[in-house]
């Protein structure tokens, strides 16, 4: 391979690397915003669950509810999973996402380089699941 | 991929499970798979039409994550439509059930739209169907909600009533709005008399326009004569030319389109 080939190739692979870093940076330094906005939130004060039914759906402002119930309805996203569906762009969707991890409605895991945002409706459901699947 | 239509109504007794029932059976009888759901929990009553006793599992048992949906599910494609596949799911009836039903807490039903959400994949994606249609409670019920929110299409039937005019514009305002749904508006139980006339007619549609903006989809007159069946025939298999179901066509035509 030529020199100036493998520079490219190298300088290609950098630049990907500080793209998904400034992707993280960007994720983190919106739930910093948020947090700064709303203080430590924390649902579950006055007993009352912090659980994404339909009652908290209705309860959310217009522009978190549509990410939520297309979160609901995917079971499991990334933010530009949601951003298809909602047509909206992916740093407004991964900031609303973001935000409804904060609220303690949704949970959210990195697997490699990807953030899975999830409604956590309790491990017993997906063990119910696989005594189906062994039936 | 098929559709969930949900038919829903702000008060009882506007018609919601003639026009499930009826549906399900003119879509079947067009030759399609259709899945038809008792999600009233409350006062179930597709058990009385279909003349069913006792069951193995009732829909309360999937939801409780004690079965999957198909264990739930019975064909009539045999003895209740002409052609095409018909399977319904019942609420258990008993007294026992209703009141556990009205008892859940909060994270249950998050676990129960879950499960009605997955219906999705397991009866449209899976069992390939064309159509599930959810019977409701009627009013602001967490499982009418629930099904609401699952569903593709909605129908929210009203009658000439004002109580249930003024409700149903509300609902519409303060539900159906808030979840984007595609909705359509049956009224039901309307004077043949205004019907008649097609001045007086179309004032009503302009009203109800004015009123709910939503798309009007049928204004259906009062039948004495299905009345008086008391729930019994299902008329778009036993009397297909029946005006009820001439108009229940037009509706089934526009469902689809929506």
């Amino acid at each position: 391979m030529t020199l100036p080939r493998r520079l490219e190739q190298s300088s290609a692979s950098i630049l990907q690397k500080i793209k998904e870093s400034l992707d993280r940076l960007n994720e983190k330094m919106e739930v910093m915003i948020e947090i700064q906005k709303h203080g430590q939130h924390t649902p579950s004060q006055e007993g009352i669950p912090d659980v994404l039914d339909v009652m908290t759906l209705l309860s959310l402002p217009d522009h978190l509810r549509k990410t939520a119930v297309t979160l609901c309805k995917l079971d499991q996203a990334t933010a530009d999973e949601v951003a298809e569906q909602t047509k909206r762009a992916r740093a407004v969707e991964s900031g609303y996402l973001n935000q409804l991890v904060l609220m303690g409605y949704v949970k959210k895991e990195r697997r490699g380089r990807k953030a899975y945002f999830y409604v956590d409706r309790e491990r017993e459901e997906k063990e119910a699941n696989k005594t189906w699947e062994k039936s | 991929m098929g559709k969930i239509i949900v038919i829903h109504s702000y008060k009882g007794g506007t018609g919601k499970t003639l026009l499930a029932v009826n549906l399900a059976a003119l879509y079947a009888n067009q030759g399609k798979g259709v899945c038809l759901l008792d999600l009233d929990f409350r006062a179930p009553s597709l058990q009385a039409v279909f003349r069913v006793h006792n069951a193995e599992y009732w829909l309360n048992d999937y939801l409780n994550g004690v079965c999957e949906i198909k264990k739930t599910l019975r064909d009539f494609s045999q003895t209740h439509v002409r052609r095409g596949k018909l399977l319904v799911g019942f609420a258990n009836p008993s007294t026992e059930a209703i009141r556990e039903m009205t008892a859940k807490d909060r994270k249950w039903e998050m676990k129960a739209l879950g499960r009605l959400l997955s219906l999705k994949t397991s009866l449209l994606n899976d069992m390939q169907l064309d159509f599930v249609i959810f019977d409701t409670s009627p009013g602001l019920q967490y499982s009418s909600i629930n099904a609401i929110v699952s569903a593709d299409v909605a129908l929210v039937v009203s009658g000439m009533d004002i109580s249930d005019i003024k409700g149903t514009q509300r609902m519409i305002n303060e539900l159906y709005d808030l979840f984007e749904k595609k909705t359509g508006l049956v009224m039901n139980k309307v004077f043949t008399e205004i019907l008649q006339s097609k001045t007086h007619r179309a004032d009503l549609a302009k009203q109800l326009l004015n009123s709910y903006n939503l798309p009007l989809i049928e204004m259906i007159p009062c039948f004495c004569d299905i009345l008086r069946e008391g729930g019994t025939k299902i008329f778009a298999t036993e009397n297909l030319e029946h005006p009820f179901i001439k108009i229940l066509d037009r509706v089934a035509t526009t469902i689809e389109n929506l």
